[in-house]
């Protein structure tokens, strides 16, 4: 039974499952009566419930709204598409989306890779495994009046800081960190990573669980060696879990609001300004609510090039999986 | 320790282990890769542990100094009296545990219903549920709270209700795709023969798939405590009673009166909290059996 | 269920719900009047039941009218999504800076019908006045307080310099000399500023018109931006040089309002310019040492110099029915107004602050005239928990600095714009100053444009 299950593609992208479903229209076909129709409702209903009323209608509200102009007291007007022209003249605009970007590739670079190499090396861990695990969610559970305060310190930007103390050893620095419009943006990418490393880190540690371990035995028996069982085995074992979260964190960096918004509040001179903290200020701190219009169509924006991104990803990554 | 199907392995063979190579490096690598969690992890706890019995001063002109002049214990009692921690602990559990299940309610049906029961409309329904990531929660903040005041379907408030709190926790498509991956990931054999063995839609999820399920579920309970724990923008606008409202409510709300001492030593004690329960948890889901157990049963 | 069809009736529904207004409903045939009126989050109890007591005395005084309280924290998105969903309070306090703007979008009420017959409409002190006024004079909101901005120093940071903590600087030039003479001395920042979150806009601004500066020019329904001036240029240059030609403004340049409060009170900045009043702050949370604390006027050079000031507005929610309004201007008259006017309620305020820890003299402006602000000191004397002798360079020499208002065109946009201008300054040795300061008039105008 063990070996018959490498052929299943166990990880299978959702787009994959149709056409084989097709393919064997024998295998489910009699039972795909109406009634396992209305099971299969009965088991959605939690979900389409709560993100109907929960998530889809505020998002058709928020749509609404970005054609509108409204003090949020009286009843709002329609103003077609100015919100969105709003939005593409300002200055910021660009810069936020150059940030945002930067941003995103850093993410990509640090985040992506840390927690796969971390979460590969503690699913080896034979004695005290939980220790690891629990050690590497801890930063995530730091509250985040803390975090700043701590990595203030870290990122001191005196000689006497903690980092330019440490780097000051090896003949580095001493660097101003967040107070230099230029490394400002990587050093709050280290801190977004060690803030969120953890989570994916359990996310694949759950994913490795789910690693047949006779796959391993088997290549063994053909002499494999540990990089080969990791490229040949356990990597395309995870590629589900790795592709969406591959794409989870391009979704989560595109709307990086709290390293910002926390730390430099886009400073220093705009070098941290990103889309999301552009909309957060069209809403609330520039003028109270006074531009929610703008708020919500720079988000739309955002939401459609996100969609088209994730589209696109999802169509390269079917035809790439299933070559 | 680790539980796969046929005993204890990862992807270094007991054979390999055997190897003094293979051996120390390993050692190696997981002394480098523990002494590197415990400075990032530990680190900043053990520091929130210091500062929380730190008189203010020190802990804003020497940060990282070992108690320059003394400890001031009276912070711990001070801030639980002063933050009636016992009171709002009890509002910061109801929350967690609300929003918890429903969260894993709606994961675990939601992600079924679209990984094994496999409707035809499944990849537009993912793709609809998918695309609410695509929004930031920053700018619903305004729309959901009018919804939260007069849901449609409900037609009253929830206003100052731990439904306000509860219900939307549990639009996250986070867990949806995630349940739902790991759904379609588990192997389909054993679909197949409990579906030959007459079991329904019913009895395969409950008992074939929640239980080959453990560490999903574990990963996404810890997201949804945690995440419940730290939340205090949604829950300050929903609850505006303070009868109601949980430790990170109240936590800022006192900023502003108490010293930065206090404020750190109230933060400390609560934070103890959820770190105790991931311990628990981790150990309930995270290294338990996973596949093993249901594959055998 | 179709998916199409889910779009579709998600989509109706919200276009159904179009109409975001929310109707508060306190329509009692009782014939009493509903209010709730704020009240601090985070209270000592002793505080909360002193607040209970005024308002069972104020129930008694007003049999018809019925008042809730609501705990209320003035924070950008809480008070956006409560305005939006028509849950503020009926009555609630709002910072001078925040006034004018929503005054112009109608997002408070309209009571300038009743407050026009409150008895003291006349005697407030014209520049407080305006925070809470329309362009046309009409007064939308109560000043309860306003302070005007100070330079704050640490006397011990001027000792350790050699320098004379009860003479503090009189001149920028002095300012500077001292910034230096401290970083040399102590190595701390001599001189510090904020320049976050809109905070750097505002100092800049304040700055400038010290020197005799104004940021906008308002002709009828025109506004003007005048960033690129002489004074704000001398401004920046100030900051520039201690910055860069003295290396006496110590090495962080990212400070709010909070965090330049945390790096003071733990003694490492010599100087920086915040509200009068900040001395509260600083000792409540950030356990200032009162010894350290020294508080002067800014220097104000040039024709037209002024101190800029600030304060705090009461207001009335924009989904109040008439009804409810006068019963929430009564409530602000009684509860607010009196503390300032009245001896027994003045006593009685300061009583509560003194007993929960909180620091009771710190200084203040006159909401009315100087004479009725004096008198008022004079009866919460007893309670006086401040150093007042070490704020006597502030205190002695405030009422004689003309106030002036914040901007009023696009407040917060202009700084925003101005914020980028001095982290630029302090960040980069390289900054075109030139093109800065026509680029921030630039932008500066724009944002008024699109705020008009």
């Amino acid at each position: 039974m063990a070996t018959t299950r490498t052929d299943h593609g166990r990880i299978a992208a959702p787009a994959r499952a149709v056409p084989r479903q097709a393919a064997r229209p024998g295998r489910r076909g009699p039972r795909r009566s109406r009634r396992s129709g209305l099971h299969t409702l009965v088991f959605l209903l939690p979900m389409l419930l709560i993100f109907g009323v929960f998530s889809w209608f505020p998002i058709g509200r928020a749509i609404l709204m970005s054609f509108q102009q409204t003090n949020l007291v009286t009843d709002p007007t329609f103003v077609g598409l100015e919100n969105f022209q709003t939005v593409l003249a300002d200055p910021l605009l660009w810069t936020a989306v150059k940030n945002t970007l930067y941003f995103a590739f850093l993410a990509l670079l640090f985040g992506y890779p840390i927690p796969l190499v971390a979460a590969l090396l503690m699913s080896e861990v034979r004695r005290a495994k939980g220790l690891f695990s629990a050690l590497a969610y801890l930063p995530v559970v730091v509250p985040p009046v803390v975090a700043v305060l701590l990595w203030k310190v870290f990122y001191d930007p005196g000689p006497e800081g903690v980092f330019n103390t440490l780097l000051g050893h090896v003949g580095l620095g001493p660097y101003a960190w967040l107070q230099d419009a230029d490394i400002a943006m990587p050093s709050l990418v280290l801190e977004a990573t060690w803030a969120a490393a953890g989570g994916t880190i359990i996310i694949y540690l759950a994913a490795l669980t789910g690693v047949d371990p006779t796959l391993y035995e088997a290549a063994e028996i053909d002499g494999a060696g540990i990089w080969h069982k990791i490229w040949h085995i356990t990597l395309p074992q995870l590629r589900g879990i790795l592709l969406i979260t591959f794409i989870l964190q391009i979704i989560g960096t595109a709307q990086v609001f709290l390293e910002p918004f926390l730390f430099t509040d886009g400073g220093p001179a705009n070098s941290t300004v990103t889309v999301l903290l552009l909309i957060y200020r069209y809403a609330f701190t520039s003028s109270l609510g006074g531009d929610y219009g703008a708020a919500t169509a720079l988000s739309l924006m955002l939401a459609i090039v996100l969609a088209l991104f994730s589209a696109l990803y999802f169509r390269l990554t079917r035809s790439w999986s299933s070559s | 320790m680790s539980t796969r199907l046929r005993g204890d392995r990862g992807v270094i063979a007991p054979t390999d282990w055997k190897r003094t190579r293979v051996r120390w490096t390993a050692r190696t690598a997981h002394a480098v890769l523990l002494a590197a969690l415990v400075a990032i992890g530990l680190g900043p706890m053990l520091w929130l542990a210091k500062s929380a019995v730190t008189p203010t001063q020190d802990t804003l002109r020497e940060p990282l100094a070992l108690w320059p002049n003394g400890i001031d214990l009276a912070n711990l009692s001070e801030a639980w009296t002063r933050v009636e921690i016992d009171q709002y602990f009890f509002n910061t559990v109801a929350l967690a545990a609300g929003a918890w299940a429903v969260q894993l309610l709606v994961a675990a049906t939601g992600g079924y219903a679209l990984a094994v029961l496999r409707p035809r409309y499944g990849k537009v329904l993912s793709g609809v549920v998918l695309a609410t990531l695509f929004v930031p929660a920053v700018v619903l903040l305004v729309p959901l709270y009018l919804t939260v005041l007069d849901p449609p379907l409900l037609g009253t408030s929830l206003l100052n209700t731990f439904w306000a709190v509860w219900l939307p926790a549990g639009a996250n498509a986070f867990n949806v795709l995630l349940m739902q991956r790991f759904f379609s990931s588990l192997p389909k054999e054993v679909f197949e023969a409990a579906r030959v063995d007459g079991a329904g839609p019913y009895r395969l999820f409950w008992s074939i798939v929640l239980p080959m399920s453990k560490p999903i579920i574990g990963v996404v309970s810890v997201f949804a405590v945690i995440a419940s724990w730290k939340d205090f923008l949604w829950p300050m606008l929903v609850l505006p009673d303070p009868d109601l409202q949980p430790l990170s409510v109240r936590l800022p709300a006192l900023q502003r009166f108490v010293e930065l001492d206090v404020f750190l030593a109230a933060l400390a004690i609560s934070t103890l909290i959820p770190v105790v329960l991931f311990l628990a948890f981790q150990r309930m889901f995270l290294s338990s059996a996973g596949l093993g157990g249901a594959i055998k049963g | 269920m179709k998916p199409s069809r889910i779009i579709a009736t998600t989509a109706a529904a919200a276009l159904a719900a179009a109409g975001l207004a929310a109707c508060s409903e306190s329509e009692d045939d009782d014939g009493i009047t509903d209010i709730t009126v704020a009240i601090d989050a985070g209270l000592e109890q002793g505080a909360i039941d002193a607040f209970n007591d005024r308002i069972a005395q104020f129930e008694e005084a007003h049999p018809d009218i019925n008042v809730e309280t609501q705990e209320y924290t003035w924070t950008a998105t809480t008070f956006t999504a409560q305005l939006a969903g028509g849950t503020l309070p009926t009555v609630f306090t709002i910072p001078f800076t925040d006034g004018r703007g929503l005054i112009e979008r109608g997002q408070i009420a309209d009571i300038s019908g009743l407050t026009a017959e409150l008895p003291y409409i006349g005697d407030f002190n014209p520049n407080v006045a305006a925070a809470g006024s329309d362009a046309d004079g009409n007064l939308w909101a109560l000043p309860i307080a306003a302070y005007g901005q100070g330079l704050h120093y640490n006397r011990t940071l001027f000792e350790a310099a050699g320098l004379d903590p009860d003479a503090p600087p009189t001149t920028w030039d002095e300012v500077r000399a001292a910034a230096d003479q401290i970083a040399e001395a102590t190595g701390e920042a001599g001189y510090a500023t904020m320049t976050n979150a809109n905070t750097g806009g505002w100092i800049l601004t304040t700055m400038a018109y010290a020197l005799g500066g104004r940021t906008e020019v308002i002709d009828g329904d025109t506004a003007t931006a005048t960033i690129d001036t002489p004074q704000m240029r001398e401004a920046i240059d100030l900051i520039r040089q201690m910055r860069w030609d003295d290396d006496s403004m110590g090495d962080e340049f990212l400070y709010d309002w909070g965090t330049i409060n945390q790096d003071f009170a733990a003694g490492r900045i010599g100087m920086y310019i915040s509200g009068g009043g900040n001395y509260g702050s600083l000792f409540t949370q950030n356990a200032l040492n009162p010894d350290d604390y020294g508080l002067t006027v800014l220097p104000l050079e040039g024709a037209d110099a002024g101190v800029l000031g600030g304060g705090t507005l009461a207001a009335v929610s924009p989904n109040a029915e008439s009804a409810e309004q006068a019963a929430a201007v009564d409530w602000i008259d009684f509860y607010y107004m009196e503390k300032l006017t009245v001896e027994e309620a003045a006593v009685a305020d300061a009583k509560t602050l003194a007993d929960s820890g909180q620091p009771v003299g710190a200084p203040q402006l006159p909401v009315f005239d100087k004479a009725t602000y004096d008198e008022s000191l004079t009866w919460v004397a007893d309670y006086v928990n401040v150093p007042l002798d070490q704020m006597t360079p502030y205190t002695d020499q405030i009422f004689d600095q003309p106030l002036l208002t914040e901007p009023v065109r696009g407040t917060q946009e202009v700084y925003a714009v101005l914020d980028t201008v001095v982290q630029t300054v302090l960040t980069d040795e390289g900054a075109d100053v030139d093109a800065l300061l026509a680029q921030a008039e630039t932008d500066a105008q724009a944002a008024m444009d699109a705020a008009a």
